[in-house]
């Protein structure tokens, strides 16, 4: 089968038609419109071939690609789609930034943040700060144009996981994600360590408040060499973590005036000369943890820990090893340049594979958000679609242990039902804060509107003997003309192609 | 009759007209195996039942041969078996010429007589802030202090024991949200009842959806076997009638959220749809004020928990040898009755072990004593089994996962021949 065909001028107009922003989203169309950025795609010529290599490239770099990225990446070649993302302070991402405005505990301070949470005595909010958070967060991966930018935010919140469910994270993980993930996702990796060991959220979740001269605790200090840095088999040994515990004494989270401030605290310290690594730490209070994180970013074995995570999230379970290899070279080379890893891992290994990219099963956030997405759907973020993720077994910031929400495909193969469940719910307009237009589908003859939506979810349309097939299925099964769109778009949702990206 | 509807499924799928109907999916569709590379046996099913707020647990397993019971408890303690004083029926039911069941535990009488029923006294958690959302939150989570992983001890239990089994009722929490012990697995269904399992909507749109799925996960590739046993399930459910359900041996369910959550568990059970965990919760037990003894808040409870856990045990009695039931509190109550004619916060506790390979007709656990001397903190029952210890042995055993080290982190477990192993 071709990967796909020149679409008619009419054919994309009945397609653009099929997903035509809902009636809200098209009244607001101008004021986002006026903001600039991209232009829609020009309806005035032909379209320009969108082969299932770039569908297939582009469902790996997006939360599930949108026409208007796929016209653009068809456009001016993936390669250059790729070098965009990378520099995504040039993309306007206004419209996004203003359906976040509604937000204003993203801002916020800690002390703030907690402050708002306790405004009755005795009673606390652990619900509210976190829920703000989960619904931005929704809000940017569907919505922002930077989405090789929120795709890295989201790599990176699991690789530094925090879950909002221990002590004071439920607020300070707002801080987290705005100081520590957001500004470094595409910077130095060295940056993002340091302030990652800096942040209040990551010492609070990883004990290391209860770390104090005399009676170290291990678990930050451990956990920054398994699973931040070295990787399990990275060379430390258990005296290692022992010794970088005793630099991290006294590293702690201010407690009631400026609450959730970092703070170092030297009365906590233990003072006795330590060795990391190999690496002499003479007493020198807070620089001595800062030296050891130093050595851990520029550490070979961190290279190569962060250059094959990296590979298996856009390349899959088994990436190739000559390009994992190339990854870490650029990580050496550039001290940890996050760019400079990706362009080996994104241009050679998923462009070179094309459309033979070895598949990925979507975790529950890429399924929901390509569904949301691909169909131009019309949401808030809001609670209803965390109901849904919490089902299927990925609430935000809600993964219990340090190692981050599974990113291989076995643990997410056995849920299938939440997923037909939002598949249904969401084709019936059954979702509360969530719409997607599909008025004019009622004007095809549902094999044309069939191939159409197919097009758009799974980059190419269903073999003919299949699409009639499941036609047959549905009409044998009751379904008239009136409720063929809705169940056949639930169907094509709740495919086993759709679960892939 | 759900075997029937699943095989009549199979037939169905295995029909040509299916077949011509079915989506040949592009070349480009995965076909990755799930197959774990080794699976070890399927053990038990567990059933872990939380009573929330602190279970008086002195007035559930009675020591009507401590003095100081008595002495301690002038209104609210449960008369001793030979108290000619009390009527019969508010007398504690002897089991050992010391301890004695409350008398609305009756009907959990014939488990104790068959040995299934198996409680430990005098356990509990190190942890002695005697604060229910610290205590519910380490106990859940089977760490000992508030350091150490934020997931919960049956999450780690299932992580890290491959059995093979996809199910998507491999866990399931009953209630609106799974419970913080379950925190870690992937998947875990949190089902309000059975009914959860379903497509939604309304019977028609169910009816076009599933005939749509079968059509499209009529394939032989991994995802589509998953698929088809999802739908199995759905139509295996779909046969089962919550209302309709005649429990086994004339068990009779309270007609109450627990009783309601259990039958389901054992309409689960009986339904073989993978099950290997299921837990379910029990509050009301805070009963600082009015407790009552062998009458009133606390007695009608634990008629509620007698009768729940009595009928499991009838209506699962031809599986006793596949089941362990846990039912934990997150600590003890005061000895000494406050002037309320309630109870305080305490520490040790009880736990209390259901199924066909417990040490059952037997109090077990090192009793510590109710003598003031004996007391701990402001005048609590001791502990003398960590309740991790319990739970370890239960996944050791039970449900065959030797890794008490990553379920239990930062302890080191000992079994204390609680449970026996083997069918």
């Amino acid at each position: 089968m071709p990967p796909s065909r020149q679409l008619t001028r009419r054919d994309f107009l009945r397609l653009a038609g099929l997903v035509s922003a809902s009636a809200v989203v098209a009244a607001c169309a101008p004021a986002y419109a006026h903001l600039g950025g991209q232009p829609e795609p020009d309806l005035t010529g032909p379209l320009p071939a969108l082969g299932s290599a770039v569908f297939t490239a582009l469902s790996r770099l997006t939360f599930g690609p949108r026409l208007a990225e796929r016209e653009r990446a068809a456009a001016i070649g993936l390669a250059g789609w790729i070098e965009e993302q990378l520099a995504p302070e040039t993309l306007d991402d206004r419209p996004a930034e203003v359906r976040l405005r509604q937000f204003e505990t993203l801002n916020m301070s800690a002390a703030d943040l907690a402050d708002r949470s306790s405004k009755l005595p005795d009673e606390v909010d652990r619900l509210g700060v976190p829920a703000e958070l989960r619904q931005a967060t929704l809000m940017r991966q569907v919505y922002s144009r930077r989405q090789l930018f929120e795709g890295l935010a989201e790599f990176w919140t699991d690789h530094f996981n925090i879950s909002v469910e221990k002590g004071d994270c439920y607020f300070l993980k707002t801080v987290d994600d705005r100081e520590v993930i957001r500004p470094h996702a595409l910077g130095r990796f060295h940056d993002l360590l340091w302030a990652s060991a800096h942040s209040p959220a990551m010492l609070t979740y990883l004990d290391n408040q209860a770390n104090i001269k005399g009676a170290p605790n291990e678990n930050y200090a451990r956990e920054v060499m398994e699973l931040h840095t070295l990787s399990v088999n990275g060379g430390y040994t258990q005296l290692d973590v022992m010794e970088l515990a005793r630099a991290l004494t006294g590293w702690t989270v201010k407690q009631h005036l400026w609450r959730g401030q970092f703070t170092f605290d030297p009365t906590q310290h233990d003072d006795q000369p330590k060795t990391v690594l190999g690496l002499l730490l003479s007493p020198d209070g807070q620089r001595e943890a800062e030296r050891a994180l130093d050595r851990l970013a520029g550490h070979p074995a961190t290279a190569a820990f962060i250059a094959a995570k990296l590979a298996r999230r856009f390349l899959g379970d088994a990436a190739p090893p000559a390009i994992v290899e190339k990854a870490r070279r650029a990580f050496e080379n550039t001290q940890g340049d996050i760019k400079a890893v990706l362009r080996p891992i994104l241009l050679d290994g998923l462009l070179g594979a094309g459309a033979q990219a070895a598949p990925k099963f979507k975790r529950p956030v890429n399924f929901i958000g390509s569904a949301l997405r691909q169909l131009n759907a019309e949401t808030d973020g809001g609670p209803a679609l965390h109901d849904y993720l919490a089902h299927m077994g990925q609430a935000y910031y809600g993964w219990p242990t340090p190692d981050g929400y599974p990113d291989h495909d076995a643990p997410w193969s056995g849920n299938l039902l939440p997923r037909w469940q939002f598949a249904l719910a969401l084709s019936r307009g059954e979702i509360k804060g969530t719409t997607f237009n599909q008025s004019l589908a009622a004007a095809q003859p549902p094999e044309t509107f069939t191939d159409e939506l197919a097009r758009l979810l799974l980059g190419q349309p269903l073999p003919a003997a299949g699409r009639d097939g499941l036609l047959a299925s549905l009409r044998a099964a009751g379904a008239g003309a009136a409720e063929l769109p809705a169940i056949i778009a639930a169907g094509l949702l709740a495919a086993p192609a759709f679960q892939w990206r | 009759m759900s075997l029937t509807r699943t095989n009549a499924r199979r037939e169905f799928l295995q029909s040509a007209a299916v077949l011509a109907g079915a989506v040949a999916w592009p070349s480009w569709m995965p076909r990755l195996s799930f197959a774990p590379a080794q699976a070890a046996p399927r053990g038990d099913t567990l059933v872990v039942v939380f009573l929330r707020g602190a279970a008086d647990t002195l007035n559930i397993v009675v020591p009507h041969g401590e003095a100081a019971y008595y002495d301690r408890r002038p209104t609210l303690g449960i008369p001793r078996p030979d108290d000619q004083h009390a009527p019969q029926k508010l007398r504690a039911i002897n089991l050992d010429g010391f301890f004695g069941l409350h008398p609305n535990l009756a009907p959990l009488m014939p488990a104790w007589q068959a040995g299934h029923l198996a409680p430990i006294h005098a356990c509990g958690a190190p942890d002695e802030s005697r604060s229910h959302f610290r205590a519910m939150e380490l106990m859940e989570r089977g760490v000992g202090d508030e350091r150490g992983p934020a997931s919960g001890w049956i999450g780690r239990h299932l992580a890290t024991l491959n059995t093979g089994n996809h199910s998507p009722l491999r866990a399931v929490g009953l209630g609106q949200l799974p419970q913080r012990s379950l925190s870690g697995a992937v998947p875990v269904s949190a089902l309000r009842s059975i009914a959860d399992f379903h497509l939604g909507g309304n019977a028609q749109a169910v009816g076009q959806m599933q005939a749509a799925l079968t059509s499209l996960y009529a394939g032989s590739e991994p995802l589509s076997v998953v698929g088809q046993e999802t739908l199995g399930i759905l139509d295996t459910l779909q046969t089962l009638d919550p209302l309709g359900y005649a429990p086994a041996h004339s068990a009779r369910y309270p007609d109450s959220d627990f009783g309601l959550g259990l039958r389901q568990v054992a309409m689960l059970v009986k339904a073989e749809v993978g099950l290997e965990v299921a837990a379910i919760d029990v509050g009301g037990w805070d009963t600082h004020f009015a407790q009552g003894g062998s009458e009133g808040q606390m007695a009608n409870l634990l008629a509620n928990l007698g009768q729940g856990l009595a009928a499991l045990h009838a209506d699962l009695f031809d599986y006793a040898n596949r089941l362990t039931v846990v039912t934990m509190s997150e600590f003890g109550r005061r000895v000494q009755e406050n002037g309320s004619l309630g109870t305080d916060h305490g520490h040790g506790s009880l736990m209390l072990l259901m199924g066909g390979h417990v040490a059952g007709g037997q109090v077990n656990g090192k009793w510590p004593g109710l003598r003031p001397e004996q007391l701990v903190g402001p005048g609590d029952l001791a502990v003398t089994t960590d309740y991790r210890d319990v739970l370890a042995e239960v996944c050791l055993k039970r449900l065959n996962n030797p890794a008490m080290g990553d379920i239990f982190p930062g302890y080191a477990a000992t079994p204390r021949g609680f449970l026996t192993a083997g069918v």
